[in-house]
């Protein structure tokens, strides 16, 4: 056995998980072969302070984290467990279902033929005048409504968005995450999600999906603006964490108050603090 | 990308964590095994994820800390391993093994973090060193003890990510050659291989760090 040899084989005198018999050629060769001897010592030396490393223990506001999310997750599932149950047909009721629903379908058809047969007059369609060109005031105010009308269509689809269950809106954001494109509309609903949305973990995925939109003015407003409103220490901190990457300093007369404050989770005012630091 | 991250198999798990998967798990005893705990996290009893969290947290984050060079970063990615746990519980299998899948979800989470922020492991700040100085009377006689550490962590440091994470996995996380093979998809030679040439490597920049230090 030559050098080479032996030392591609060196793994398996090193690690004792590596099975297999090891052949005595390795250690005939190592015996006689003093630039192979200091190969392996080294070796053997590096693993040795590597396995001595000292093991890194975790901070305590890991452990208050997960627990608070472990709560969290658990409020949400025995909310979801009813709606499910109740959405859970019987086999009967299937049946039945299957049955009754093309009978009233068509029934349904017919009155709506007959109604419409003997209606007593129809009703010609309604024609707007067609208008000269409307006056400045009467722009304005177009676009006044059309601006309300607007903001009111967001919040009808945030509201209709909020009735779908979690893992359906989670899905949104997540998709939401994938798109790199700006699209302003896009970041308002991250930035409504999370300041609004109930769940947690729906949230944390909105403020994750946000930072590939942080160095935009409107996104890091919006988190801080979250923050003061967010009650979860877990959120809070990711909140915290996010604008340190994000380097806002506008951030640090909350982050002031919030290190202060006794109202806070003690995990929110230590991040709060190094945080502090890191802007 | 839920699929991604989930879709992984990994050799069997002990025959009799299966027996316990529908009955209900007492999910603090410390007699049933990481894979019944799971089992019962993944048929809605969240709680045993509270004794998963209890038995494993401290070697994941020493693990993520090294990896990282980042305590901070080392907490918010377990606790993010821990979120994606409770939020893909339904995809895992009946014949998984409990920590390769952690430490498959871990690897994706670091990897975000290693695009988020887009760096090596970023340096130390210099407040985490006085918040986490050592106060032990006897610290100074063990100072040379904390130098070659911190040596250590250096010449870690300045491998490559993949040849770190392989000697982190294989040194420190108690886990099979097949299962790191499994989380690094790629075959159990080839892990092994690739084990040795990381750790040939860490003693080169080791020992190229030590001297100079001397010179």
């Amino acid at each position: 056995m030559n050098c080479v040899q032996a030392r591609d084989r060196f793994a398996e005198l090193l690690d004792q998980r590596l099975e297999g018999p090891v052949s005595g050629d390795i250690r005939t060769h190592l015996a006689s072969c003093p630039a192979c001897q200091r190969e392996f010592a080294s070796l053997r030396d590096t693993l040795d302070r590597l396995d001595a490393l000292p093991a890194a223990k975790p901070g305590p506001r890991l452990r208050a984290n997960f627990y608070a999310m472990l709560e969290d997750e658990k409020r949400s599932a025995a909310a979801a467990a009813p709606v499910a149950a109740r959405r859970r047909p019987t086999p009967g009721a299937n049946v039945w279902r299957w049955i009754l629903s093309p009978l009233a379908a068509g029934g349904l058809l017919a009155l709506g033929f007959v109604a419409g047969h003997y209606s007593p007059q129809r009703t010609a369609p309604v024609t707007i005048p067609a208008t000269s060109s409307p006056d400045q005031a009467t722009q304005q105010e177009l676009a006044d409504l059309r601006k309300k009308v607007d903001s009111m269509t967001q919040l009808v689809g945030y509201s209709l968005l909020q009735q779908q269950p979690a893992g359906e809106r989670l899905k949104g954001v997540l998709a939401a995450q994938n798109l790199t494109q700006d699209d302003d509309q896009l970041i308002t609903k991250l930035i409504s999600t999370l300041a609004l949305d109930s769940s947690t973990n729906v949230r944390l995925t909105a403020l994750e999906a946000l930072y590939q939109h942080a160095d935009k003015e409107v996104v890091r407003a919006g988190v801080l603006a979250s923050l003061t409103r967010e009650q979860n220490p877990l959120v809070q901190v990711s909140m915290i964490d996010f604008l340190v990457a994000a380097k806002d300093r506008e951030a640090a007369p909350t982050l002031q108050e919030m290190a202060r404050s006794d109202k806070f989770d003690r995990s929110v005012r230590d991040a709060a603090k190094r945080a502090l630091v890191q802007i | 990308m839920i699929a991604d991250l989930t879709d992984f198999r990994i050799s069997s798990g002990p025959a009799n964590a299966r027996l316990a998967r529908h009955s209900n798990v007492d999910t603090t005893s410390p007699h049933h095994t990481d894979h019944a705990l799971m089992l019962a996290v993944r048929d809605g009893e969240l709680d045993a994820l509270g004794e998963l969290f209890e038995r494993h947290h401290g070697p994941l984050y020493g693990y993520l800390g090294k990896l990282t060079g980042d305590r901070l970063a080392a907490e918010d990615i377990v606790q993010t391993v821990f979120q994606r746990m409770l939020k893909y519980r339904h995809t895992y299998r009946d014949d998984g093994s409990f920590t390769a899948w952690m430490y498959h979800l871990a690897r994706r989470c670091a990897a975000d973090y290693f695009r988020k922020h887009n760096a090596a492991p970023a340096a130390t700040d210099p407040a985490d060193l006085q918040e986490y100085a050592d106060a032990r009377p006897n610290a100074g006689d063990e100072a040379g003890i904390s130098d070659d550490h911190a040596f250590l962590h250096r010449a870690l440091n300045r491998l490559d990510r993949d040849d770190r994470e392989i000697l982190l996995l294989s040194r420190f996380q108690e886990l099979s050659f097949a299962e790191i093979a499994g989380i690094l998809e790629c075959s159990v030679g080839a892990a092994k291989v690739r084990a040795h040439r990381a750790l040939r490597e860490l003693r080169d920049v080791y020992f190229q760090l030590q001297k100079e230090k001397t010179t």
